[in-house]
């Protein structure tokens, strides 16, 4: 393996390895950090590389690492972050108006519901145990296999497959309980909420009905539903989307809202 | 007693004058470390579990747990975890007596068992209002079974 290969298999999983980081932090210098920590680690290890696993495997467990070692101590979020985070923003008039200024002058400012529903479960998810966090997120949106996934987070095949199950299930149950789009019962409607607020000339009945998630709600089960979820998380850079800059912004504020909130409960 | 206990999924109870023992054994054919993982998992337990409608504390040694049982919703049992071997034996226990959990690697699988024993010389007095513990043991290791080997079985 040469310093060129590696630097050619970096920038090509670089796209998906940022999102999995920013997904895992929520923070957009944390994320920049790990990234190019990874970078450094892993050609200064390269000799070390053995070609046991896929190099793309391999780049991803140095930068797991690095993010377990960033969140060990950190709590975890509570499954009702974006209550906790949705009367932060509401009490916090610069927020909504930095939020406005992103919405009418950034080229990544546009609020896309469907941007908001993977923004969504990025917050949600922080409430599983990070071991879980990071096998779902490993497995149903970067599609590794199991025993990938076991290697990346040095864990038998088992207790992947306890992870992920567990995992899964919570958040299947979470958003079943939470998300309006897929209950009517849900508790839960921040995302058309806001779509009122950045596009109140737009009917979000319309833009609903091009997510088959919330257009086929009623007729697909929960775990179908959740596999429509993940659909949307893969197919969305937090980085590049049209969204980014305004999605970005608003998860560096709910970052900042819980680290405090959680410091204030302790 | 439990010498004789069969891997069947069937509980037994016997009961003395001053003790009373009910016993399940399953054969699970599973990792043994997503079975230890499933009955370790504290906050996981009601997902899983039929028999158990709340379950707070950390399943660790020297861990103290709040347990409800869908036998009487209302009471809360305070338990300590007297003992842990990971992916081997655990025993929960408060003033009244003593739960045994253990696995026990087979060639047919993992045979997983579960022994509680309450008793003491004041037992005759409350005996009585003890309701019969069977079905719970026997939804307990089904229910044990039927998500460790889904899991065993689930995504590649």
């Amino acid at each position: 393996m040469t310093q060129d290969q590696l630097t050619t298999e970096f920038e090509a999983c670089r796209g998906q390895l940022k999102s999995y980081i920013l997904r895992i932090t929520t923070s957009i210098q944390d994320t920049e950090d790990i990234v190019q920590d990874t970078f450094i680690k892993a050609s200064e290890k390269l000799a070390t590389f053995k070609g046991d696993s896929s190099l793309k495997t391999w780049i991803f467990a140095i930068a797991s690492n690095q993010a377990r070692d960033l969140l060990r101590a950190k709590k975890r979020w509570p499954e009702n972050v974006t209550d906790i985070c949705r009367d932060a923003a509401l009490s916090n008039p610069e927020f909504i108006q930095e939020a406005m200024r992103i919405r009418n002058t950034s080229p990544q400012g546009h609020f896309e519901i469907k941007e908001h529903i993977t923004f969504c479960f990025t917050c949600v998810s922080k409430s599983l145990p990070l071991e879980q966090q990071l096998a779902l997120l490993l497995k149903e949106v970067y599609a590794f296999t199991v025993k990938e996934i076991a290697g990346i987070l040095d864990l038998t095949d088992a207790m992947v497959k306890y992870y992920l199950h567990t995992a899964r299930s919570k958040m299947i149950e979470v958003f079943d309980h939470r998300c309006s789009l897929i209950n009517k019962e849900g508790v839960c409607h921040q995302c058309t909420e806001l779509n009122g607020l950045f596009n109140p000339k737009q009917k979000a009945e319309e833009e609903l009905a091009k997510i088959s998630m919330a257009r086929d709600a009623e007729k697909k089960s929960k775990e179908q539903l959740f596999d429509l979820r993940m659909k949307l998380l893969q197919q969305i850079d937090p980085f590049e989307s049209d969204a980014a800059e305004l999605q970005l912004g608003h998860l560096e504020h709910n970052r900042q809202v819980m680290e405090k909130y959680l410091e204030e409960k302790d | 007693m439990t010498t004789s206990l069969k891997p069947d999924g069937k509980a037994i109870t016997q009961k003395t004058t001053f003790s009373l023992e009910t016993a399940v054994s399953i054969t699970i054919n599973a990792d043994p470390s997503i079975i230890w993982a499933l009955l370790t998992n504290a906050s996981d337990f009601t997902r899983w579990n039929s028999t158990v409608t709340g379950l707070e504390g950390e399943i660790k040694l020297g861990g103290k747990l709040k347990l409800k049982s869908y036998l009487d919703d209302k009471r809360i049992f305070k338990i300590g975890v007297k003992e842990f071997q990971p992916e081997s034996r655990m025993v929960w226990g408060d003033g009244n007596g003593t739960r045994v959990f253990t696995l026990e690697k087979q060639e047919a699988g993992v045979v997983f068992s579960m022994v509680e024993k309450m008793g003491g010389l004041t037992f005759p007095l409350w005996s009585r209002f003890l309701p019969p513990f069977e079905e719970s043991f026997e939804r307990f290791a089904a229910d044990l079974k039927k998500e460790a080997e889904m899991i065993n079985n689930g995504a590649n």
